[in-house]
């Protein structure tokens, strides 16, 4: 797990912050091209190239749904291509009202918020959850929470685009 | 970038609207994109009798390719038995249509739909699943 390697922490799900900013700035100042100026142009192209992983490293582990993605992607346990079957029947309900919506009828936009803000409820519950179990796998290192994450993952990034295609229609529709 | 034949079944689809999901002869089928609220919604009624697909409808909200893919398949749908319809692949729609590559996974989806709305009749009608040969009747 290069990224991993790269800012010298642990193989963990859940990473400390503010351990992690101290590490990216540490390396970074190790590695910054600066210092390296009077450097042979191998060594020059190697602070180069640290210093951009060490970007795209603290980029992505700083953020847990990235980091998540990045730690199960690097198992084999890349995003699956189905959408989550239980939610089908709100979202087909939730495009009837915003086919209305699109017609000009705005009597659909109080179904559509409440709609919207149960899918904000619900991304929160899933990020809650995902927090849990990357705990519980750090500990545990059981493989089947892995695949529990790998699911809440896809069912976080289908209600979140859920989220913004509502928002930009709500927006978009407005009452005149 | 669209075929004829999908901006035909675009601007006309066939079958649009919904059967009684209640009846016990009506098979539902709801299908996702995985990456955006787009659905299709594809239901059967089928012949007890005769265990031929008497109607088929559907909704479908996404894109062209997707709205035609679906109101191919309740054409092909109807007056097939179970069996045949289950016979029918994403393959057949993508020929039909002249679907760019870019465009298969809405007849993926169709497919799905199709195959979750059989299964969905099936489990209403105490159909066996696979092997029939092995249920008790």
């Amino acid at each position: 797990m290069r990224f991993y390697e790269a800012l010298d922490v642990p193989p963990r799900l859940a990473l400390d912050p503010e351990d992690l900013k101290q590490r990216f700035y540490g390396k970074s100042r190790l590695w910054h091209p600066d210092r390296f100026a009077r450097a042979s142009p191998e060594e020059q192209q190697k602070a180069l190239e640290m210093t951009s992983v060490l970007n795209d490293a603290f980029r992505t582990l700083k953020d847990p749904v990235q980091r998540a993605e990045y730690f199960l992607g690097e198992r084999g346990l890349g995003p699956t291509k189905h959408a989550p079957a239980e939610l089908l029947e709100e979202v087909f309900e939730m495009n009837m009202a915003l086919e209305e919506l699109r017609e000009g009828d705005q009597s659909a936009r109080p179904q559509l918020e409440a709609a919207r803000n149960r899918f904000e409820q619900l991304l929160a519950e899933i990020d809650h959850g995902l927090y849990d179990m990357s705990i519980r796998f750090d500990e545990a290192q059981d493989e089947s929470l892995l695949h529990a994450i790998r699911s809440g993952l896809d069912r976080r990034r289908y209600v979140s685009n859920l989220i913004r295609d509502v928002d930009k229609e709500l927006n978009v529709h407005l009452p005149n | 970038m669209y075929s004829d034949k999908v901006i035909d079944h675009y601007n006309h689809p066939r079958n649009v609207g919904s059967l009684d999901k209640a009846d016990p002869t009506v098979g539902t089928g709801m299908v996702g994109a995985p990456e955006c609220g787009d659905v299709m919604k594809l239901q059967i009624k089928v012949n007890p009798e005769t265990g031929i697909i008497d109607d088929a409808k559907f909704k479908t909200f996404g894109c062209g390719s997707a709205i035609a893919s679906s109101s191919l398949a309740t054409e092909w749908l109807r007056g097939k038995t179970v069996d045949e319809a289950l016979a029918i692949k994403n393959t057949d729609i993508v020929t039909e249509l002249s679907l760019p590559p870019v465009k298969i996974h809405c007849s993926v989806l169709a497919e799905d739909a199709i195959k979750a709305a059989i299964t969905d009749y099936k489990k209403k009608a105490g159909v066996p699943e696979t092997v029939p040969a092995k249920a008790h009747a």
